[in-house]
């Protein structure tokens, strides 16, 4: 399988601080790829430069054969590149029912959104009870599964999570696995930034360690690592 | 009787003058997070070009409408020129007050120099006087009373009706999802500058047809603008409504019983009252957003 993302050297950062260092890795070729390492090392920064709300300073972002580095965000999300991010800030004061229509906004998306409206609600019945409710009145994990929700409703190509399990409890953690695991099965792949290697683990096939704005490790499949490896690649011992 | 009719017609006609300001100005401050201190010189400008198309030989019923659409063009060249360039800065708050203060300084003695100083009047919505409960009204004002909750109304409808008023009221919550969700929002800022200034060009119109219009004819509208924001909370945009109508009532009564000369103090005085005791507004919730 040819990568369908390909990032190569980028380099990014916020005024004068450069956080990403020359940084390279490809996703798509052995199905979903998680990233993980410190906090503070620049995987949001990444996500943020392939998503165009970022404009890297140099290198090249490649989805599907186009480079869109430099793209503004609402072109990549025209291409199917969807980012769902950090923290399930989105729109406290809207419905679910109004982020789901936002969701479908793109001129790409919209054709579909009956098809995608349904899927979400099969995805997360739990939503379609709350389908007026403003998303600040739901709980963390329903607002994450907003979230996800309405990059599934801009027909994604391909799905980056940055953090979909960030302050939820273990048991919430395993039904959103269980959904994103079926998202990915549906066709789907991803992108995936966690702090819980066993999330990563379950659901993707290829780990990149970022560590000082750069990829520090690769890891493919076969080369499955146990937990204990991978923390001492995370604390440098 | 005759007070309270007074009184009531009085507060009625200011609060939909005040209330047609203000929400264009919290519509730009909950989407953009930015006060637009040119937006007083919208409402002349949209007097003058009115009076202008007028004064070529248009019949008012066209005059109005086609002034109102090129206040939207002058609000998107606006916003175009003297906001956009500076968003992501930081200070963008302070900074747009001096661009557009600037810009609105510049607009207003182009105005001089173009109009001239001499005051003017535009024709008025509907010609004619009637009594109301004793007070001698005229159908203007009355136009304008029944008029203005309309178009209110019709602003809340595109707001939470529509895709693009969803887009707006998205944009005003979180600019980044927005962007993710593949919103445009340089042009949703557009918009909302653009619907800012076609309702303060309205609202120049609606002045212009009962009192003499003058280059600086915005000026005290706008602080009487900015009081109704802050009075009522500049986080939504129906906070400002409600406090533009109590505003309304407040001054006509002050007017009535105390006579004009004590109205600003008065009405500044409840202002610094209210803000000691919730500075966040009466109607305001914490968040910025539109509803």
């Amino acid at each position: 399988m040819t990568p369908v993302l390909t990032v190569e050297g980028v380099t990014a950062g916020y005024g004068r601080v450069t956080v990403l260092h020359d940084i390279s890795l490809e996703a798509g070729r052995f199905g979903n790829v998680g990233l993980f390492g410190p906090n503070g090392h620049g995987k949001t920064t990444l996500l943020r430069a392939i998503s165009g709300l970022l404009k890297p300073k140099s290198g090249s972002i490649r989805f599907d054969g186009q480079d869109i580095a430099g793209l503004s965000a609402r072109a990549i999300v025209g291409t199917g590149l969807i980012h769902v991010p950090q923290g399930n800030r989105l729109f406290p004061d809207l419905s679910i029912a109004d982020c789901m229509a936002l969701g479908a906004y793109s001129a790409r998306a919209r054709p579909h959104e009956a098809e995608n409206r349904e899927k979400v609600i099969k995805l997360f019945p739990k939503l379609a009870q709350r389908w007026r409710q403003r998303v600040r009145t739901l709980s963390g994990g329903e607002r994450q599964m907003v979230s996800i929700g309405t990059a599934l409703m801009s027909h994604p190509r391909l799905l980056i999570l940055d953090e979909p399990t960030l302050g939820l409890a273990p048991k919430i953690k395993d039904e959103l696995c269980a959904s994103v695991m079926d998202i990915s099965r549906g066709g789907v792949p991803l992108i995936v930034v966690e702090q819980d290697i066993e999330f990563l683990l379950e659901l993707t096939q290829q780990l990149y360690l970022v560590n000082h704005g750069a990829v520090a490790t690769e890891i493919k499949p076969g080369e499955s690592l146990d937990h204990g490896e991978i923390m001492s690649m995370y604390f440098g011992h | 009787m005759s007070a309270l009719a007074e009184i009531l017609f009085g507060g009625l006609f200011q609060g939909s003058l005040y209330a047609m300001m203000a929400v264009g100005l919290a519509l730009v401050w909950t989407t953009i997070g930015v006060f637009n201190f040119s937006h007083g010189v919208f409402m002349m400008l949209g007097a003058y070009i009115a009076w202008q198309l007028v004064e070529i030989g248009l019949p008012a019923a066209v005059a109005f409408p086609v002034a109102v659409v090129v206040m939207a063009g002058v609000g998107w060249i606006l916003q175009a020129s003297v906001v956009r360039p500076l968003i992501g800065r930081p200070n963008i708050v302070l900074v747009v007050v001096i661009t557009t203060l600037a810009a609105g300084s510049l607009i207003e003695n182009g105005a001089l120099t173009i109009w001239g100083p001499r005051s003017k009047q535009i024709p008025a919505l509907i010609d004619g006087n009637t009594t109301i409960g004793g007070v001698g009204v005229s159908l203007h004002q009355i136009a304008i009373i029944v008029i203005t909750p309309l178009i209110l109304a019709a602003l809340w409808v595109f707001l939470n009706r529509t895709r693009l008023g969803l887009a707006l009221r998205a944009v005003a919550q979180n600019e980044d999802a927005s962007h993710l969700v593949g919103l445009n929002v340089t042009a949703l800022y557009g918009l909302a500058f653009a619907i800012a200034a076609s309702l303060a060009g309205l609202a120049g119109i609606f002045m212009g047809g009962y009192r003499f219009m003058s280059p600086v004819m915005g000026s005290d509208p706008l602080l009487k603008a900015l009081i109704v924001v802050v009075f009522g909370g500049i986080s939504s945009i129906s906070g400002p409504i409600f406090a533009a109508y109590l505003i309304g009532f407040f001054e006509a009564a002050c007017s009535y019983y105390f006579g004009l000369y004590w109205t600003p103090a008065l009405l500044f005085g409840v202002l610094i009252l209210t803000l000691m005791v919730r500075p966040e507004g009466i109607f305001a919730s914490r968040s910025r957003g539109l509803a």
